[in-house]
């Protein structure tokens, strides 16, 4: 299952890239976001690390849903999603390989995002920037396993990738919670980052990855 | 290697076909007609494990690598070149075919100079070759055919033609749906006539009474 | 079965106004505003008991791709949607003169209206028609990961406040008898009304598939 999953991340990630607007359009709108919360603040006023860690996971949260939107909609437009149902590997291959390349896209957003986050609302890492990472890590993980599972929800002719939207946004809230603890506690060297909120995003990436190795091959058919 | 026991497939309460049985011998090309919306894409993508049946049993004696599709889709991305998504789709089936292995491939379905070429630039013929080139690297045991000559040029229309009739021999099946039955019914050995949901001829060619599709074959 | 099922209803859910009218005690400290729990706890229960059906009825349509499930699935959505958004309006109007706010943030409130939004979100994707021929897989697909997310909510909602004094003790606890006895009522009650309204609205679903059947194989 690795070695497909592996061919179709790096497939997914080449034609992301190639394209580049996709990826690009996803940071802009996150930066903007950001840019745009900066504004909320009179100039001098501290932003509270609370609410810089809330939009920074706001951003991170519509980035998501454009990048698996974008990588999803990669096999709609010439039928290749039947090519991949027919390929000799496991359904989940697919779900494996796109939360793979969701993941990558997603940090490479995170890093524009953590540089805005840093300028426009003046932040700056107090805690271990080593936890940090880790925490963004594990999150981005559930993010990705669940994102991954809703892309095949929406895919197909009769697709509708914005109210999808609708029911993925309340979904995520327990690891959005997490995140945003999480990161507070780096951002203020505060006990927000505790062991507690990291199982918690653990347990989340892996109640829906176990989720979506079963659902999977029941969601990604040849059916439109 | 295929065999179908009275399966049915509904899409919700919508019965698109009931009561097919048949099975399918190595080297047989058995042709799918019925008029538009018969369901026959359907019994297709069924027989190929696309979509599972409502009820009934299928039983295939092949491996998933050891089938191919060929549908009016061209499974091509835009973005990559006609190589990259060669190699894509080989590399999925396992296959470690080597870039003159793909390039030899493309030779045949004449497209070996736009190999380095995005497929997005390619008129929907090329793509459509790309596509073939793709199921010349699998050398399926049994192949579906879905119409794959739909919007085609008449010189694309001939290298599918001629590769169809190739991938038919030997120990090798084909299964195939088509519009055009004037014209590929002699390429068949046997028919298959879905009528509203249900069989309404199975048997050798011979046998078919291609009028009853009359009305049918032009659309 | 559904017309004999809402009769029960009706004549239970006036026993159950007689209890809690009558029979039970009014409280001490909140006053006869404390009778809205007896409407308010049983519509919340009701509600997540709509959510596991939802899930229970999802995870046979993925087994046994029977499309009656589904349907059960939907009416017991809508049941949900409909007790979970009462359940919050009345501990609404209950919370304001006890607590002096509207909205706290309470796990449970707030992971009944994250649930809310979640199954309110699952009919909007059932009536747009996500998923085309897919469609009982995907919204199946839907039902189940809906219902794993409610402890995981709950628990990281109940986190979260943590770090907060608590305000607000939690009501419920320490019932007289009598209380209890009303309350017990109360839920049976409900819980007769909500099953003949999950019964009539899987059997009205049924239909219009039904009927819908019908029309598609004339016309064809």
């Amino acid at each position: 299952m690795l070695t497909p999953a592996l061919r179709i991340a790096s497939k997914d990630l080449r034609l992301s890239l190639r394209g580049a607007q996709g990826l690009a359009q996803t940071a802009l709108l996150g930066l903007l976001l950001i840019f745009v919360f900066s504004l909320s603040r009179k100039p001098g006023d501290p932003v509270p690390a609370l609410a810089a860690a809330a939009i920074f996971w706001l951003s991170s949260l519509f980035a998501q849903v454009l990048v698996f939107n974008g990588l999803y909609s990669l096999e709609e437009n010439n039928g290749a999603r039947l090519g991949l149902a027919m390929a000799p590997m496991p359904p989940q291959a697919v779900w494996l390989g796109k939360a793979l390349a969701g993941i990558t896209l997603l940090l490479v957003c995170q890093c524009v995002f953590a540089l805005a986050v840093a300028a426009f609302l003046g932040q700056s890492v107090e805690g271990s920037p080593l936890v940090g990472v880790a925490a963004v890590v594990t999150v981005d993980v559930g993010l990705a396993a669940l994102g991954s599972l809703m892309g095949a929800l929406a895919s197909g002719k009769s697709s509708r990738e914005s109210l999808l939207t609708v029911v993925f946004f309340p979904l995520i809230i327990p690891v959005l919670l997490a995140g945003i603890r999480l990161l507070e506690g780096v951002l203020t060297a505060g006990e927000g980052a505790s062991l507690d909120w990291l199982g918690m995003a653990a347990a989340f990436a892996a109640v829906f990855s176990a989720a979506a190795i079963v659902l999977f091959p029941h969601l990604y058919t040849g059916e439109e | 290697m295929l065999r179908l026991t009275s399966v049915a497939k509904f899409y919700g309460e919508r019965l698109v076909f009931k009561g097919v049985d048949l099975e399918l011998r190595p080297g047989r090309v058995l042709m799918v007609v019925g008029a538009n919306g018969a369901g026959k894409s359907t019994l297709l993508r069924v027989m190929a494990g696309l979509s599972r049946p409502s009820a009934g049993e299928l039983s295939c004696s092949l491996d998933k690598g050891q089938m191919a599709y060929l549908g009016h889709q061209t499974f091509i991305y835009p973005e990559d070149t006609a190589l990259e998504n060669l190699r894509f789709w080989t590399g999925l089936y396992g296959l470690g075919l080597g870039d003159e292995a793909l390039e030899a491939a493309l030779e045949r379905v004449g497209l070996k100079k736009f190999s380095q070429e995005r497929a997005g630039h390619f008129s929907r013929g090329m793509a459509q070759r790309l596509n073939l080139a793709r199921v010349f690297c699998i050398a399926p045991r049994l192949l579906f055919l879905d119409e794959p000559d739909t919007g085609l040029d008449e010189a694309s229309r001939a290298i599918l033609h001629q590769e169809i009739e190739r991938a038919g021999q030997g120990e090798r099946s084909v299964v195939w749906v088509s519009h055009h039955l004037e014209r590929d019914l002699a390429k068949a050995d046997e028919v298959l006539h879905l009528d509203r949901g249900r069989v309404a001829y199975h048997g050798p060619v011979a046998g078919f009474d291609a009028s009853v599709m009359a009305g049918a074959s032009t659309c | 079965m559904i017309s004999v099922l809402a009769v029960a209803a009706a004549l239970a859910l006036s026993v159950a106004q007689w209890f809690i009218w009558v029979y039970a005690p009014v409280e001490e400290t909140m006053g006869v505003v404390q009778k809205i729990f007896y409407i308010h706890l049983p519509l919340a229960w009701w509600a997540m008991m709509s959510f596991l059906l939802v899930f229970a009825a999802s995870v046979m349509v993925i087994w046994r791709k029977d499309q009656r499930w589904d349907r059960i699935a939907g009416a017991a959505c809508e049941a949900g949607v409909l007790f979970s958004g009462l359940a919050l309006i009345t501990g609404s109007l209950w919370g304001k003169p006890i607590w002096n706010v509207w909205w706290t943030w309470d796990p449970r409130l707030t992971t009944t209206l994250i649930m809310w939004f979640v199954y309110a979100a699952y009919l909007i994707l059932r009536q747009a028609g996500i998923g085309g021929e897919r469609g009982a897989v995907v919204r199946a697909a839907l039902g189940i990961v809906a219902f794993l997310d409610v402890p995981l909510v709950f628990y990281s909602a109940r986190k979260w406040r943590s770090i907060h004094p608590t305000v607000f003790g939690q009501p419920g606890g320490g019932l007289e008898p009598e209380m209890l006895s009303a309350l017990l009522v109360s839920i049976f009650a409900v819980g007769l009304f909500w099953a003949a309204l999950v019964t009539l609205r899987s059997r009205q679903l049924t239909q219009t598939a039904a009927l819908r059947n019908i029309f598609l194989h004339q016309t064809r």
